[in-house]
Parts: C-alpha cells; sequence; structure tokens
C-alpha cells in the first residue's frame, strides 16, 4: 500500500514541479517583457477593439517584434527603441525573442505571435526567404508585416525598415578602407556567417564599388573571411590573415563580434594593420583612437535604438492604414518624415538615415548610450 | 523489476489497470493532461486550431523520434541527424530548381538521407571499438559541411517553384498531413518493436550486445538497419521542413538530434539500451510539443522554456529514481 | 628485425603514434607555411586554445568513469558571464578574485551534475542535456541581453596580455593544470581510483572504493575547470557572450578520443588528452592558413576527425596483434 502512495505522490510532485516552475518562468517573463502574462491575456480584447478604432491615428493593438537572437546588445536596444515608441503610442509591444539566430527558430516564435492575434509582426530575419511561408500565413490572417534590420525577400512583407542604404553602407566601408590605407594596398574582409545577408549584400556593394570607381583601383582584396560571429574563430581568422598577407594594410570588418576580436589581435600586437567596419560603440571604445596604440580609427554603425523605433512606427502605420508599403507612400513620426522608396530585390523599403562615424572624438559619449 | 519498461515506479502490482497508471508511460499521460489543463489555463488562445496550426515544425522533428529510439534501444546514438536534414533539405532544394520533377525531389532527398545513414552505419559495424557518439560527430561535421560547400557563399537556397512542395504542406481539416504520418510511423514502429522479429533483436542487442551475439543474432545487420532507417527519415524531415521554409540554410536542423534525444529519453527509452517503450516516447513528445506552444503563446522567454525543459527531463528520471531508493531502503529496514 | 623493432616500439605506445600524427600535420602545414612553426605562432595557437586543453583535462576524467558531460560550453558560458557582468557595473575589480569566482561557480555547476548523476542514478548524457539548456538558460538571464566588451573588463582583460618568462599567462594556467593533473592522475590514490572506478565499477566498490563520491569528485572537477575556463576565455578574448562556447563540449570529447581516451571508461592518458586537444587546435589554426575555401573548412576539420579517429583503432588492432603473437610465441 505504502508503495503504491508513494508512486501517487510521486506524480502529484511532478505535477507540482511543473507548476512551480511555470509559474515561477510567467514572473520572470512578466518583468523582462513589460507585463507578459497580463498582455497575453488582454491581446483577444485589445484586438477586436484594434479592428474597429484603427483609423485613430494612435496605437492601440498589440506590436511584436522578432528580434534575430537573444543575448546581443544591437537586439536588446533594437528592442527597447521598438517596445518604447510603441507604448509611447499607447499601444502593447511584445517582443519575443528566438532561441537561437536560426531561421527554424524564428518560424517557431512567429507561428505562436500568429496564435495570439497580434496586430503586426515586425522581423528582424536570420534568413531571407526561409520565412516566406509563415509570413505568409500570418499576412493572411490579417497580420501587418514588416521587416527591419535584415530583410525577408519581397513576397513576405510590406515593407522593409533599412538602417541605411546598402550602397550607402557598401561606399562608407570602401571610403573608409581607401582613406585608412592611403589608397592603395591590399585588405581583407572579416565577416560574419556565410550566409548573413546583410553582409554579404555590403561586401558585394564594396566590391561592386570597386569594379565600377577607377579611384579604387589600387587597392587589392584579398580574401573574404568568415568568423561566424564567434570570438575564437573570429580571433583564429584574423590571425591567419596577418600570417598569410604579410603587406596587408587594412582589415574591415562588417559584424560586430568580427570587429571587437579583429581590433584585440591587432591592438595586442601592437600590429600596423588598421581596422575598420561596423561595431558597437560600447564594445569597440577601447580599441578606437588615433596613433599606433589603437587599432581602429573610426567606424560605422547606426543608432538601433531608432532602428526599432522606426520598426515601430512603420508597424502602427501599416495597422493603421496609413501606409500599404507601396512606393511613395509617406508617414510623419518622432523620428521624422519618412518616404517608401523602392529596393534593390524588387520589394519597398523605408531608410533610417546615413550610417553614422565614430571616431575619437565622439565614442566616450556614445559608449554609453549603446 | 526492470522490465522491458525503462523505469518502473512500483513493484508489485496486482491489477493490470494500475500497472497502465503506474507505469512510466501512465504517468505520462497524466502529465501529458496536466499539460494541456495547465496550458489552456494560462494561454487564451490555446486551442486544437492554433496548436495543429504551430505543429509542422515539431512534427519534422518527430519524424526523427523513433527511428532515434531505435538506435537509443540498441545503446547507439546518433547526433549527426540534424546535418543530415539540412544536407537532404539542400539536395532536395537544388534538385528542384534545377526543374527535376517532384517525385524525383523526394526520391533524392530519400536517396541523401539513405547513404548519409548507411556511412554511419558502415563505420559503425566497421570499427566496434568507435562509440557512434564520436563517429557520428564526425559526420555531423562533415555532412552540414558539405550542405554548406553545396549552398556556397550565400548559405541559402529558396525554391524557385514550391508547388510540389506545398502539397507536402497540405492539411485535411485542421490536421497537416505530417500529423498522420506521424501516427502511422507510431504505430508501424511500436508494433515491429513489440511484435516483430527484428524488435526482438533491438531489446537483445541493447541488453546485451555479446549474448545477443552469441544466440545467433545478426547484431551488425540489425545495426546497419537502424542507422539506415534513420537517414531515410532524417531525409523525410528534411522535406517536410523544406515545404514550410520553401528552401533550405545552413541552419536549417540544428539541433534536432537534442531535441529528438530528449524526447525519447523523456518517454522512458534508456539510452544505455534494452529499455523503453516507444509509445512511452510518442506521448512525450506531444507533451513537449504542447508545453513549448503553450509558454510560447504567452510569450515566455525562450531561455526560459529551455531552462524548464532541461529541468523536467532531469526530473524525469531523477524523481522515480529517487522514489525506487526509497522504497528499496523501506524494504531493507523492514 | 631492425625494422620490425622500430615499427613495434611505434606502435607500442598510442601515445607515440598520435605523436607521430601530430608532427606530419606539423610537417605538412610548414612547408605551405614556413612560420608555422614561429614562436609567436605557436604561442598563439597554446592561448588561443587554452580553453579546449583545459577542460580536456576534466573531459578525460569524466571519460576514465565511463560517463560524460555536454553542459560543459554552458557552465563555461555562465561562469564566464557572471564575472563579465560583475566587472561591467563595477561590483569587483580584482582579477584573482574573478577567476576565484568563476572556478567557484563552475564547481558548484559540477557538483550538482555530479550529485545527480551519483547519487540519484541518473545516466550522464541525460543530466548533463538537461543541465546544457539549464546553465545555458541562466547564462542568457544573468547576461539580461548585455555584453561585456573590452571596456566593461578593465583591467582583467590585461591578464591575458602579461607573460612570465616568455609564455603568455593564459598558457601558464594551461601549463599548471597539466602539472597537476599529471601529477595527480599517475602519484595520488585518487588519480588510481578513478582508473579503477573506470575499469570496473563493482570490482572498485568491493574493494573498498567510495564509488559514488568519486564520481561525484569527477564532475565537480569538471565543472570547476570549466569555470576556469570561463574566465580565461573571457580573459583572452576580452569579451563575454551569453552564447559564448556554443558546441564547445563536443570539440573538448573529440579532442580526448582522438587522444585516445576510451568513451567507455578505464583507458585513456593526461599525455593523450593533450596531445588530442593539441590536434585539434593546430587544425583548426591551419586551415584558414593553409588557404582552403572558407566554405570548407569545416568538412576537412570533420574529415580529419574521422580519419584520425579510425587510425586510433587501427593502430590499436595491430597493438592488440602484437600482443597476441607474442603470447602465442
Amino acid at each position: 500500500m505504502k508503495k503504491k502512495l508513494l508512486s501517487g505522490l510521486l506524480c502529484a510532485a511532478m505535477v507540482g514541479t511543473l507548476f512551480v516552475g511555470c509559474g515561477s518562468s510567467a514572473d520572470t517573463g512578466a518583468t523582462e517583457d513589460a507585463g507578459a502574462s497580463t498582455e497575453s491575456t488582454d491581446t483577444a480584447s485589445t484586438d477586436a477593439e484594434a479592428t474597429t478604432d484603427s483609423a485613430a491615428g494612435g496605437a492601440t493593438g498589440t506590436y511584436a517584434l522578432v528580434p534575430k537572437s537573444a543575448g546581443n546588445p544591437f537586439n536588446e536596444k533594437e528592442a527597447d527603441g521598438f517596445t518604447e515608441a510603441i507604448e509611447a503610442m499607447g499601444g502593447t509591444a511584445v517582443v519575443q525573442y528566438p532561441e537561437s539566430a536560426t531561421a527554424d527558430a524564428q518560424i517557431t516564435v512567429i507561428e505562436s505571435l500568429i496564435s495570439q492575434g497580434v496586430d503586426s509582426i515586425c522581423v528582424a530575419a536570420n534568413d531571407e526567404n526561409a520565412l516566406q511561408s509563415v509570413l505568409e500565413e500570418a499576412m493572411d490572417a490579417g497580420i501587418k508585416v514588416c521587416s527591419v534590420d535584415s530583410s525577408v525577400n519581397k513576397d513576405s512583407r510590406a515593407v522593409h525598415c533599412n538602417q541605411a542604404g546598402v550602397d550607402e553602407i557598401g561606399l562608407a566601408l570602401i571610403d573608409a578602407v581607401y582613406d585608412i590605407s592611403g589608397g592603395e594596398g591590399q585588405f581583407a574582409i572579416l565577416s560574419a556567417t556565410s550566409q548573413a545577408t546583410n553582409q554579404n549584400a555590403w561586401i558585394d556593394s564594396m566590391k561592386s564599388y570597386m569594379e565600377s570607381d577607377s579611384k579604387y583601383a589600387n587597392l587589392e582584396l584579398v580574401e573574404v573571411a568568415y568568423g561566424d560571429d564567434e570570438s575564437q574563430k573570429s580571433t583564429d581568422q584574423t590571425q591567419a590573415l596577418l600570417q598569410k598577407y604579410p603587406d596587408l594594410k587594412v582589415i574591415c570588418s562588417p559584424t560586430t563580434v568580427g570587429i571587437a576580436a579583429a581590433a584585440k589581435v591587432l591592438q595586442d600586437q601592437g600590429s600596423s594593420v588598421k581596422l575598420t567596419g561596423l561595431g558597437l560603440p560600447s564594445e569597440m571604445a577601447a580599441y578606437i583612437g588615433d596613433g599606433d596604440d589603437f587599432s581602429c580609427p573610426y567606424m560605422f554603425l547606426w543608432n538601433p535604438i531608432d532602428l526599432g523605433a522606426l520598426g515601430a512606427y512603420t508597424s502602427v502605420a501599416l495597422v493603421n492604414g496609413e501606409i500599404t508599403g507601396a512606393e511613395g507612400d509617406t508617414f510623419t513620426c518622432e523620428l521624422g518624415d519618412y518616404t517608401v522608396v523602392s529596393a534593390a530585390d524588387g520589394g519597398t523599403e523605408i531608410i533610417l538615415g546615413a550610417p553614422f562615424k565614430f571616431d575619437p572624438s565622439n565614442i566616450d559619449e556614445w559608449k554609453e548610450v549603446y | 523489476m526492470a522490465g522491458k519498461s525503462g523505469r518502473t515506479i512500483a513493484n508489485t502490482i496486482d491489477k493490470p489497470w494500475k500497472k497502465v497508471i503506474l507505469s512510466w508511460e501512465g504517468v505520462l499521460v497524466l502529465l501529458f493532461i496536466a499539460i494541456n489543463i495547465l496550458c489552456i489555463a494560462i494561454s487564451p488562445v490555446y486551442n486544437a486550431t492554433n496548436l495543429l496550426r504551430e505543429s509542422p515544425k515539431y512534427l519534422a522533428e518527430m519524424l526523427l523520434l523513433f527511428p532515434m529510439a531505435y538506435l537509443l534501444l540498441l545503446g547507439e546514438i546518433d547526433i549527426s541527424v540534424g546535418s543530415i536534414v539540412c544536407l537532404a533539405a539542400t539536395m532536395a532544394c537544388m534538385a528542384s530548381n534545377a526543374g527535376v520533377p517532384f517525385f524525383g525531389v523526394v526520391c533524392i532527398a530519400i536517396i541523401t538521407g539513405l547513404a548519409c545513414g548507411a556511412f554511419n552505419g558502415f563505420i559503425t559495424i566497421k570499427f566496434r571499438e568507435l562509440p557512434t557518439m564520436i563517429i557520428t560527430l564526425g559526420t555531423q561535421i562533415v555532412f552540414r559541411g558539405i550542405a554548406e560547400i553545396a549552398l556556397g557563399s550565400g548559405g541559402s537556397i529558396s525554391l524557385t517553384d514550391s508547388s510540389g512542395f506545398k502539397l507536402l504542406n497540405g492539411k485535411i481539416g485542421i490536421f497537416p498531413y505530417s500529423f498522420f504520418l506521424i501516427i502511422i510511423c507510431a504505430i508501424v514502429f511500436t508494433v515491429i518493436a513489440d511484435r516483430r522479429n527484428y524488435g526482438r533483436k533491438l531489446y537483445a542487442i541493447g541488453s546485451n550486445a555479446k549474448t545477443a551475439f552469441y544466440s545467433g543474432i545478426k547484431v551488425k545487420q540489425t545495426i546497419l538497419i537502424a542507422f539506415i532507417v534513420i537517414g531515410v527519415f532524417a531525409g523525410l524531415s528534411g522535406l517536410f521542413l523544406t515545404s514550410t521554409a520553401y528552401g533550405a540554410n545552413t541552419t536549417t536542423g540544428k539541433n534536432f538530434e537534442m531535441d529528438a534525444i530528449a524526447m525519447a529519453v523523456f518517454g522512458g527509452v534508456s539510452n544505455m539500451g534494452g529499455k523503453g517503450k516507444l509509445y512511452g516516447a510518442f506521448v512525450s513528445a506531444f507533451t513537449i510539443m504542447c508545453l513549448r506552444i503553450g509558454l510560447g503563446q504567452i510569450n515566455v522567454n525562450s531561455q526560459v522554456i529551455l531552462i524548464i525543459l532541461g529541468l523536467l527531463l532531469i526530473c524525469a528520471v531523477l524523481l522515480p529514481n529517487i522514489a525506487g531508493m526509497i522504497s528499496a531502503k523501506k524494504r531493507t529496514a523492514k | 628485425m631492425e625494422n620490425k623493432s622500430l615499427l613495434k616500439k611505434l606502435t607500442a605506445s598510442r601515445e607515440v603514434s598520435l605523436l607521430i600524427v601530430l608532427v606530419v600535420l606539423c610537417a605538412l602545414i610548414s612547408i605551405k607555411t614556413p612560420t608555422f612553426l614561429g614562436w609567436s605562432n605557436v604561442s598563439e595557437i597554446l592561448k588561443n586554445n587554452s580553453t579546449t586543453m583545459i577542460m580536456a583535462l576534466g573531459m578525460l576524467l569524466v571519460l576514465l568513469i565511463g560517463g560524460i558531460d555536454i553542459s560543459i560550453g554552458s557552465t563555461l558560458a555562465l561562469s564566464g558571464m557572471t564575472i563579465g557582468i560583475l566587472y561591467k557595473y563595477n561590483h569587483m575589480s580584482s582579477t584573482f578574485l574573478g577567476f576565484l569566482l568563476a572556478t567557484v561557480i563552475g564547481i558548484a555547476c559540477g557538483a550538482i551534475i555530479g550529485v545527480i548523476i551519483s547519487y540519484g542514478k541518473v545516466s550522464p548524457i541525460i543530466c548533463t542535456l538537461g543541465t546544457m539548456y539549464v546553465y545555458r538558460g541562466f547564462a542568457y538571464l544573468v547576461a539580461n541581453d548585455e555584453w561585456a566588451g573590452a571596456d566593461a573588463l578593465g583591467t582583467f582583460k590585461d591578464f591575458a596580455l602579461k607573460s612570465f618568462l616568455g609564455i603568455n599567462s593564459a598558457v601558464w594556467i594551461t601549463i599548471i593544470c597539466y602539472v597537476i593533473f599529471f601529477i595527480m592522475m599517475k602519484w595520488t590514490k585518487f588519480g588510481r581510483n578513478i582508473y579503477a572506478v573506470g575499469s570496473n565499477e563493482e570490482a572498485a566498490e568491493i574493494s573498498g572504493i567510495n564509488v559514488k563520491l568519486v564520481k561525484t569528485l569527477v564532475y565537480t572537477i569538471m565543472g570547476g575547470l570549466s569555470g576556469l575556463t570561463g574566465a580565461v576565455m573571457t580573459c583572452v578574448y576580452a569579451s563575454a557572450q551569453p552564447n559564448m562556447a556554443t558546441g564547445k563540449e563536443m570539440d573538448v570529447i573529440a579532442a580526448c578520443v582522438i587522444g585516445g581516451v576510451s568513451m567507455t571508461g578505464g583507458r585513456g592518458s593526461v599525455g593523450g588528452a593533450l596531445i588530442g586537444a593539441l590536434i585539434l587546435s593546430v587544425i583548426s589554426k591551419a586551415l584558414p592558413l593553409v588557404g582552403i575555401d572558407a566554405l570548407a573548412q569545416n568538412t576537412v576539420k570533420g574529415v580529419i576527425i574521422i580519419a584520425v579517429i579510425i587510425l586510433n583503432v587501427v593502430t590499436q588492432r595491430m597493438m592488440d596483434k602484437a600482443a597476441l603473437e607474442k603470447r602465442e610465441m
């Protein structure tokens, strides 16, 4: 008898553990996602309202953001900007990170958001094409879809919020290489993974500038290395570049992990090779400076907070019907006036602005911000 | 005490229905019901329609569950399946874009899976000293590596014509096709494991490979078949995954192996071989799926979901063991 | 006759045959890149791979008792991230304290695993599969979507820049660990107990060894080393991220198995683990150097791993055969 009782207690304990586990997790979720659990219970009711008085101008519905991955300060700042902008307009923001930086994980999250019946989904894609099926499903369910940071293909979005034009970034980077190298010599690129949509587009743009403009004729791109956004691999790749090409003058790394790893290698070795690219000021502050003690004279980035906010304003404008994502649509928000323009992939996009230059004069100010 | 079931909770039970309820599989069914009640309570949008709509990715994973359970029963393991899924999906997409008719595409995916599985199996039986964990660790890198080479610098491929794959993604009512496929697999695999010759060989080899060998069982052949089967199913899984994503990339199927192993083990299949029931694995797979979908719907942080799953996995094995130890202690005290 | 004895010598010990593999690898790479064996390059290899090398020691013990631990990457991330955040918000500034705290966190993580496995009788792969998710999840929660970059780490990161007797301090940590483990495995009771438990658990139990305690201690040591490595990695790369060292466990296991450590327990040595880790380090360092296409690097790495472990089996078979012949004579 006792044994059976024990077994019964055991089952109860197992289920109990689960309930406790879920209860506490909902708590953490609530504190972190600004009241996640209350949001979701309200979803159904706000939903109905949203459809009726959506033309009123403000934001009353639930707007979702799906960043690339958790645990990355760039994505975090983007999410902060998104949440603040939505809440300032009176809406409810849902930020749901995928469990890893893959398209598969994002599909799972988006499916869940469709179930919740959110009004809009704003996604920073890990793969350009893989989300098409699920985003089409979302659009069929009446959800407005836009992409931010890293675009999805033209069939799966209304509009893309681009941090800066691809060609603008390509030009800024190749000009930086031109400037730092003194106009001639070898340079290498240290990218993220081989399938990173953004990085590939920027590198292609740099290459096309080198071909089309004779100004860059004396620059030689010796290699595009991939550090997979891992510190160790990026470090190994940087050291390999230095050993393979003794005449290397500049490394250009258009990715936050890669540039920080490369900066450390160059600075520790006191190498004469200089670095530029795209990086987070808070991560790069120790490496940016004039002279031989610092490895990076200057680099670029855009404001992730503003980028998130632009995603938020675009989502609201789409839901309210102010824009449809067609070329030539305009809308006004806190950040200014924006026009929908055609994008290189045949879809449409909204461009935040030019990439911002971080140099020794302003790095101390910006490292506190993001 | 240690019957075929992976974990027995009570030792001697007189009534058969009690035996069912107090077995690990019985507890899983109760847990499944409890989790569904919990999910309905916490998520207002948790219903059959949404559940099945969100299910295809999990169902594609579940295709790997039964063959993985076979391998675990044998005392082997395959951590390269995620990579096989990736390679098969890549090959299928490339074939489809090259104008191969859809039937051919299906064949190519399955043959890719079969070849990979056969390669794993071949090395395993040729070098029995090597644990399969380390063999498949190597092939895990190689198979995904081949996909990386095939995909080139873009690292991603999308279908130019997805009409064939859309067929795969179809539904009967609210039930996706893959749901029925899983049910059929569950039945077939369970019947083979419990009632057929091959199934008895699995349990025999898993319990003691040497004894099995000396009693005339073709150990190597049995292991090779199990690896080929998991390869084929990885190919199928790749097809279904492609049908939900209209393409493939270098991260397709990442971590599928760990998810499949976790589902099987949670279902009571022992990774030491020879113990466990396939229907337990089936119930546990759906339990985990429901829990993940339910927690996802209330926007629980995805890392927290993983923490819960990890704890659940450990508790699922730990608690019955503790109970067993306590009752054993009591018996000796008497 | 002369030839035969040489061949016998070469195949007599697994470590020697592995050493030959390592030397051949290095020679081949040096032909292509003459600077490969230069001091600065060797020093870089040792420094960048100190993580794999240190954890290979712990994994050696775990594999020796017939266990496995696939949560070490997560333990590393949790401890590295925790000290990273503490430095970032200026709760701590001492370098020594950082290393100590990281190790203590690792020890706690490892002890939990050890107790669950040995006293709870949970199979190692299941337990560590669970803790892999749990510890990684906690690393993300601790990080709270932030990184600890070079600026945030302050003076802590300078530790990996210092050298003593021309050898980098991160490499010194590796050397010290290896010396301690070499002595421990060779000459202490605990080391022999580990081999005893791995070779035959029941026999060890009967002969009076507290098997459960040994197992728990082994996982605790593994955890402690992972924690220490968390600090080393944060220091060497001047960056702590919650997703750091994802998949590292597989590298470490591969290093041990390449080094001839048996996954079924009881067989393996500190020297083997060292050579295994070195072979892996040399491969990952050399692949981008010798001009293999970036996209093909993973495939080549996988093929080399499979080739080396198969070579291991073949040499073992030859050794067994030779031993058998000797007996027949």
